[in-house]
């Protein structure tokens, strides 16, 4: 029933994907006779509660549904001798409603309150293995950053409702002066996104929660931390848009990802805890994305660099979102199969697992691969198109992505080295492959990366640049509510 | 469908493939000329170590913690002062968050203004 209900969730988001790219942006109005009925009559403006969903928040909506579906095959087997699996699945399904809820609304309000219900779910999920010492601390420590996250943007919210009377994220665009308080609230709406996100320095939390949550739970925390990042991009190029002084804001959010991206992956390199190492590896990865998209905010107010690499910089950042999300999930999925296997996450314990887990290690080296940038995996095909773009815009930061990424070829070598090459050790002799569900789930997300990496040019063209253009064009955002 | 090209940047795997697939092909020309003839499951195919017995496979495998022992080293000053704000503290995580709104207010209220 689980499986078919996020199966029916997958089909419905493609749906409705293929209705987008086929007639534009979508507006579901609650509650109202039409749900097309924003502005209800003898009123101004929306009061109503409204999912505006664009070409943007359609693919957050893919990657959330796809995830989700093989977290929750994996998950069969890999929670069936824990007790209160109702209770597991409920909060799954609420963290699936939460995160999409982020992506699809278009109410600030609203935006606040699905943050909130993925934080409490996502929480309680991390801490659901209760006998394990170190899952409540990593559950606590998830709950502090996500509530005073949660409560700084219901703190921004409040600014922009006392000034203007609206919730709505078109409509305050439309109407938005760049006040005092405005910038307030902009400040406090991005440092609330980039913790939760992870991007440094306020990334700490992020390897101590993703390290203890069940491993399906961590490639769903993980969508859950880029709708983040998708809000982070439509606060900066929708809500504010022009009125923002791009190089300030720009320049701020590249900074934020180059520190993710050094810092993230020389922190990886020294782990020896198997999911530490991916989870920091995550941090460096959304620097990628950081520095993508914050180039094309750099350059939103000259149409012709926006044009001329702006926008393909911004095309491989959220390309690499969509690559980021698969392959760091399946690693997510291969480090719980050993650990369901072996009972241990150290790397110092570990050695010569593949010659008893073969595919697992074939799933670890594909993910591995395409989160250090081989070809012809997906992670080579965004990283090459944010390279480029960004070379254009500044050399060193391109530079900066290229040294990463041999580094994070590095992490990759050492996980996979110490975990599965070699002898096999005389404690693992009798260890078997991990059970059908898992490598289910695992396989799902690989056949996804190698056929992301042999078409790129269809996702980009279908999918990434679509998205890019959707960010810009604040014009037709706020058209859609007014 | 198949190449991404932006600026000079060109990328098609389909020809990476090919080139993956011949340079596999010639490596295993080459491993197929090796020596065929050993005895398995004997001395001939086991570690050969001076002489001296061969360790558990415990003892052979090198720990993680030994991994680019060399790079840390190398780079000890660097981590002695990235390690330092990883507390484990969620407190210290907070005072980080205020630390972060206060930069971004001061780049955005005085570096904006210019």
């Amino acid at each position: 029933m689980l499986i078919a209900s996020l199966v029916f969730v997958e089909f419905l988001v493609l749906l409705l994907a293929r209705d987008i790219y086929l007639n534009g942006l979508h507006v579901y109005t609650l509650g109202a006779s039409s749900p097309d009925l924003t502005i209800p009559q003898q009123y101004m403006v929306p009061v109503r509660v409204i999912l505006e969903v664009d070409a943007m928040s359609i693919i957050m909506g893919i990657i959330t549904a796809t995830v989700s579906l093989a977290a929750a095959i994996y998950s069969l087997s890999f929670m069936k001798e824990e007790t209160g699996q109702n209770r597991f699945y409920t909060l799954l399904l609420l963290l699936v409603a939460g995160t999409l809820g982020i992506v699809f609304t278009g109410d600030l309000f609203n935006l606040f309150v699905f943050l909130e219900i993925a934080s409490i779910a996502g929480a309680a999920l991390i801490a659901f293995r209760i006998r394990f010492a170190d899952t409540a601390e990593g559950g606590f420590k998830y709950i502090v950053v996500s509530a005073i996250a949660g409560l700084m943007v219901l703190f921004a919210v409040g600014l922009f409702y006392a000034q203007y009377n609206l919730l709505n994220i078109g409509a305050l665009a439309h109407v938005m002066q760049y006040t005092i308080l405005d910038e307030i609230a902009l400040v406090i709406l991005i440092a609330a996104f980039v913790m939760k996100l992870g991007a440094v320095p306020i990334h700490m939390w992020l390897p101590d929660s993703y390290t203890v949550a069940p491993a399906s739970i961590t490639a769903m925390l993980l969508a859950s931390s880029l709708a983040c990042m998708y809000a982070l991009f439509r606060v900066c190029f929708t809500l504010y848009g022009v009125t923002l002084n791009m190089a300030a804001v720009g320049w701020t959010v590249i900074i934020f990802g180059v520190l993710s991206m050094f810092i993230g992956v020389t922190m990886a390199v020294l782990q020896t805890d198997i999911k530490r190492l991916i989870a920091y590896n995550c941090v460096c990865e959304g620097g990628y994305m950081l520095l993508g998209v914050g180039v094309g905010l750099a350059v939103l107010g000259n149409p012709e660099v926006l044009s001329s690499y702006g926008i393909a910089a911004m095309s491989g950042g959220i390309f690499h979102i969509i690559n980021h999300v698969l392959y760091e999930g399946l690693l997510f999925l291969a480090a719980g199969a050993l650990f369901y296997r072996i009972g241990t996450r150290d790397l110092n314990k570990m050695g010569g697992l593949a010659h008893n887990m073969k595919f697992t290690a074939i799933l670890f080296i594909i993910g591995a691969l395409a989160s250090a940038g081989i070809p012809p995996l997906n992670g080579f095909a965004s990283k090459i198109l944010i390279y480029e773009s960004v070379y254009q815009f500044n050399p060193i930061l391109a530079i900066i992505g290229i040294l990463v990424s041999i580094i994070t070829l590095a992490v990759f070598a050492k996980a996979f080295f110490t975990a599965f090459t070699g002898q096999v050790l005389s404690k693992y002799k009798d260890v078997k492959e991990a059970p059908k569900s898992m490598m289910t789930g695992m396989i799902i997300l690989a056949v996804i990366i190698v056929f992301f990496g042999l078409f790129p040019g269809l996702i980009v063209n279908w999918l990434a640049q679509p998205a890019a253009e959707a960010l810009i064009n604040q014009t037709a955002y706020i058209g859609g509510i007014m | 469908m198949l190449i991404s090209e932006f600026g000079f940047a060109f990328w098609n795997p389909i020809i990476w493939l090919i080139a993956f697939i011949v340079v596999m092909a010639i490596a295993y020309l080459f491993r197929s000329r090796g020596q065929k003839k050993y005895k398995r499951d004997t001395a001939q195919a086991r570690i050969f170590l001076c002489g001296e017995e061969v360790p558990e496979a415990e003892q052979q495998h090198i720990r993680a913690h030994n991994v680019y022992w060399g790079f840390f080293e190398t780079l000890k000053g660097y981590y002695d002062k990235v390690m330092k704000p990883h507390t484990g503290i969620v407190n210290d995580y907070m005072i980080w968050f205020i630390a972060i709104i206060a930069i971004i207010a001061i780049i955005f209220f005085i570096v904006g203004q210019v």
